[in-house]
């Protein structure tokens, strides 16, 4: 399966044009790696969080601040500590995992509904103090986060495939890394704290400790993908973070298929095609033409809508399903076999 | 499930998304033909400035259409596009349209759309202040790209940033301001003044115009109060501004839907406004603020936006007469704001470069773009407006007044003229300087080159006469 995947997009360069390839595969790597690690909450936590935008964009701010420099013709924006890029990558990683165990421990207890509104709360004061707090950002931001990079990453500027490799490869790391979590003892546990969290309890699982490492676990994949954000824009603003980008992510996740980690990279690139291309089609023309407002909202909404009513499990539900039924015939289809998002647990 | 099953269940969507990834790569990346200059023009269709898309395009194209021969496919929807452009034999196609959003990370992706999928080889625009921070950051990393800025006005793009692919043909948001600090100083008495401005790049250096104007002549800004952009509700930093009996007045930068509702929750504080204490910047009287907040401060002061209402100069009446022959009605025939008229001559000095370079983008083009222009509201230097070594406009400004009129309407009238105002406000701010922002620049005492030069415009016509 990793292998067929694996072939295509390495040979990206080759078959797609530079601008699909640093604008669309390697912005899909990205967001596929925060949407991931929102699944990972959701599939084997059973925790669905609206935070892993704020801790990404946590990271990219933290490294902004501390590598960009005020010189002149240099940045305007932010502390510019001007530190060394590789020792602010470790410190940018480490403290927003630290920062995601802490937002655990404080969410860890709650469930559903509540632990929702917990993790939104942390995303809209993610925004609001990078916004306000105008030492450490603004509203404008901050911007040449990627001329300074460590000498192991290279030119982040000019070697776009450079970055189109280094995010793929991050991106299979963090496919693996979930992949291998959820076998071992602790994710194990997690999974049944998912499903039984009472019954886990009286078996003598510390269930609120579970649940806070693996939204620490979560902050530390968002924060890989917070710092190859910056190295990518350039730049990052509040707006990144923002209650649009967290609803974003949440798309992302479930178009693709809350219940599979891979759904996150299949989610990421249909949201970045789709939201590339709509502008320019026929659709948004019509549209417009029926007065109906052929914005990519418009449009991304009825197709979260679609994916809801008919493929709860995303686009990778709906493709199981396809392929039950050719495989059968036309018969009727095997259920998908998945872990269980949140919500979805029996 | 086989392996061979499961490996094919996995090649076959990957394949269907090669072949569909292709088929957009190949339907709708730039097609190579004969050379052609690609253009395009990014603006905001969503956010507070969402409706100066149509006046933005409107001012650039009518600059094609004008001088290079395009023809407007609809004269009342710009959008609807332009052909015919061609310049030194050579065509220019306006590839697209950016709609941007107020916010960086908007600006951001549609600047690569523009610039990166659609191949375009300059760009007209950002149209607001954090977007050209933003895309002054891009342009520096794309040094074969042209940038022209649409009507943002923050000052990094051109000062702090300053990237040499860059070009501003209108004052930044701070030189739109000089002179209205000295007309508080000197027609209304202030001494003492508090100030509320946006919390973004534009709002600080709408501001800091204002300041360093004021506290120049010796004005003292007493508190200064930072909404976030898009509040609604402004009561709890009317608030924190001091009453009205404490300070000779009051200086607001608060822009968008933000100027209504933030004078409203003013009066809800203190009562009535009474427009000898209050002075707006563009915001008061320019981009729809005309209809909904001018009518409550008539006879307040007004900063400018580098334009000149109003302004009986030859060079200002042919300008206007470019425009009504082209887009007839664009902005409700309001030409001289600067969305319409900043656009305008970036796409007419874009134009003026491609000649030079005979159709040549580039470091050509960049090399070859007028370093000065005879803008339509400029009257120094006989009405040629030169650029600064950032290449940054060097232009007069005219401070405003709202009046009403005598059919009863609300509208504005130029009070002042302030001759060849420069970005640095003589050297205070500087390439080295912090870009202006919270506590940016400090309230200091010092002469500007424009201190005690400002003419009185009394019907649209500079007089010799200085205000007092």
């Amino acid at each position: 399966m990793g292998i067929g995947a694996l072939v295509l997009v390495a040979l990206g360069p080759l078959v797609f044009n530079d601008y699909w390839v640093d604008a669309i595969l390697t912005q899909a790597l990205i967001v596929g790696i925060a949407a991931a690690s929102m699944i990972f909450l959701a599939a084997y936590g059973g925790m669905i969080s609206l935070a892993q935008t704020a801790l990404m964009g946590i990271a990219g701010f933290a490294l902004g601040n501390m590598v960009t420099q005020r010189t002149p013709g240099g940045e305007t924006k932010g502390l510019t500590l001007g530190w060394d890029p590789t020792l602010a990558l470790v410190l940018a990683i480490a403290g927003t995992t630290l920062i995601g165990i802490l937002f655990g421990a404080v969410a860890s207890r709650s469930l559903g509904i509540y632990f929702l509104m917990i993790t939104l709360t942390y995303s809209v004061i993610a925004f609001y103090f990078m916004g306000q707090v105008t030492v450490v950002s603004g509203f404008s931001g901050i911007s040449g986060i990627n001329r300074y990079t460590p000498s192991f990453v290279g030119d982040m500027v000019n070697d776009r495939y450079r970055l189109y490799y280094i995010a793929l490869g991050v991106a299979i790391v963090v496919y693996v890394l979930i992949r291998y979590v959820v076998k071992t003892p602790f994710g194990l546990a997690l999974q049944g704290i998912r499903d039984e969290p009472v019954r886990m309890s009286s078996l003598g699982f510390a269930v609120p400790l579970h649940r806070t490492l693996a939204f620490g676990f979560a902050a530390f994949l968002a924060s890989l993908s917070g710092v190859l954000l910056v190295w990518w824009q350039g730049q990052i603003a509040p707006g990144d973070i923002g209650l649009q980008s967290t609803i974003d992510l949440l798309i992302v996740a479930v178009i693709g298929g809350l219940g599979r980690v891979e759904g996150a990279w299949v989610g990421a690139i249909a949201f970045i095609v789709i939201n590339n291309y709509i502008r320019d089609s026929w659709l948004t023309d019509f549209l417009d033409d029926v007065k109906v407002g052929g914005s990519f909202n418009t449009i991304i909404g009825l197709v979260f809508l679609a994916i809801v009513i008919v493929s709860p499990d995303g686009l990778l539900g709906l493709w199981d399903r396809l392929w039950g039924l050719v495989r059968r015939g036309g018969g009727p289809a095997a259920p998908a076999v998945s872990p269980s998002p949140a919500g979805q647990q029996g | 499930m086989s392996r061979l099953t499961r490996r094919w269940k996995l090649l076959l969507p990957l394949s269907v998304v090669a072949v569909a990834a292709s088929a957009f790569v190949s339907t709708s990346g730039a097609t190579s033909q004969a050379r052609e200059v690609r253009v395009a023009i990014m603006t905001d269709c969503k956010g507070a400035f969402g409706f100066g898309y149509e006046p933005d395009i409107g001012g650039a194209q009518a600059a094609f259409a004008q001088w290079a021969g395009g023809k407007p496919k609809d004269a009342k929807k710009p959008s609807a596009g332009m052909t015919g452009i061609k310049v030194a034999g050579t065509s220019v196609k306006i590839v697209g349209y950016g709609c941007g959003d107020d916010t960086v990370p908007t600006a951001i992706k549609e600047t690569r759309r523009l610039m990166e999928q659609l191949k375009a080889d300059v760009m007209v625009g950002p149209l607001s202040g954090d977007e050209a921070v933003a895309v002054a950051n891009y342009a520096k990393a794309h040094p074969t790209k042209t940038f022209i800025i649409g009507t943002a006005g923050s000052q990094d793009p051109t000062l702090q940033i300053a990237p040499k692919n860059m070009f501003r043909y209108f004052g930044d948001g701070a030189q739109w301001n000089a002179g209205i600090g000295e007309i508080a100083y000197k027609k209304l008495k202030w001494r003492n003044a508090a100030i509320i401005m946006d919390d973004y790049s534009f709002g600080w250096t709408s501001a800091a115009g204002i300041i360093a104007d004021f506290c120049a002549i010796g004005g003292k800004i007493t508190k200064r109060v930072f909404p976030p952009l898009n509040t609604t509700d402004y009561a709890s930093y009317v608030q924190q501004l001091p009453a009205p009996s404490s300070v000779d007045g009051y200086f607001w930068v608060v822009g968008g839907t933000g100027t209504g509702a933030s004078l409203t929750a003013f009066e809800q504080a203190y009562g009535a406004l009474k427009p000898s204490q209050h002075i707006g910047n563009l915001f008061f009287a320019f981009l729809g603020a005309d209809k909904v907040v001018a009518p409550k401060v008539v006879s307040s002061y007004v900063g400018g936006f580098g334009t000149g209402p109003g302004l009986k100069t030859k060079q200002a009446k042919a300008y206007e007469a470019i425009m009504a022959k082209h887009y007839p009605g664009l902005n409700g025939g309001n030409y001289a704001d600067g969305f319409v008229s900043n656009y305008y001559h970036g796409a007419w000095a874009l134009v003026q470069g491609l000649q030079k370079s005979k159709g040549q983008v580039g470091a050509a083009l960049q090399a070859a773009l007028p370093r000065s222009i005879k803008s339509a509201y400029q009257v120094s230097n006989g009405g040629v407006m030169k650029l600064d070594g950032n290449r940054q406009a060097i232009q007069d400004q005219y401070p405003l007044q709202i009046v009403k009129n005598a059919d009863g309407s609300i509208g504005t009238s130029v009070v002042g003229f302030v001759p060849n105002v420069d970005q640095s406000f003589g050297g205070l701010f500087k390439k080295t300087s912090p870009a202006p922002g919270r506590a940016q620049p400090p309230c200091v005492k010092k002469s500007l080159p424009w201190q005690g030069k400002i003419k009185v415009v009394k019907n649209g016509t500079i007089t010799g006469e200085v205000i007092k």
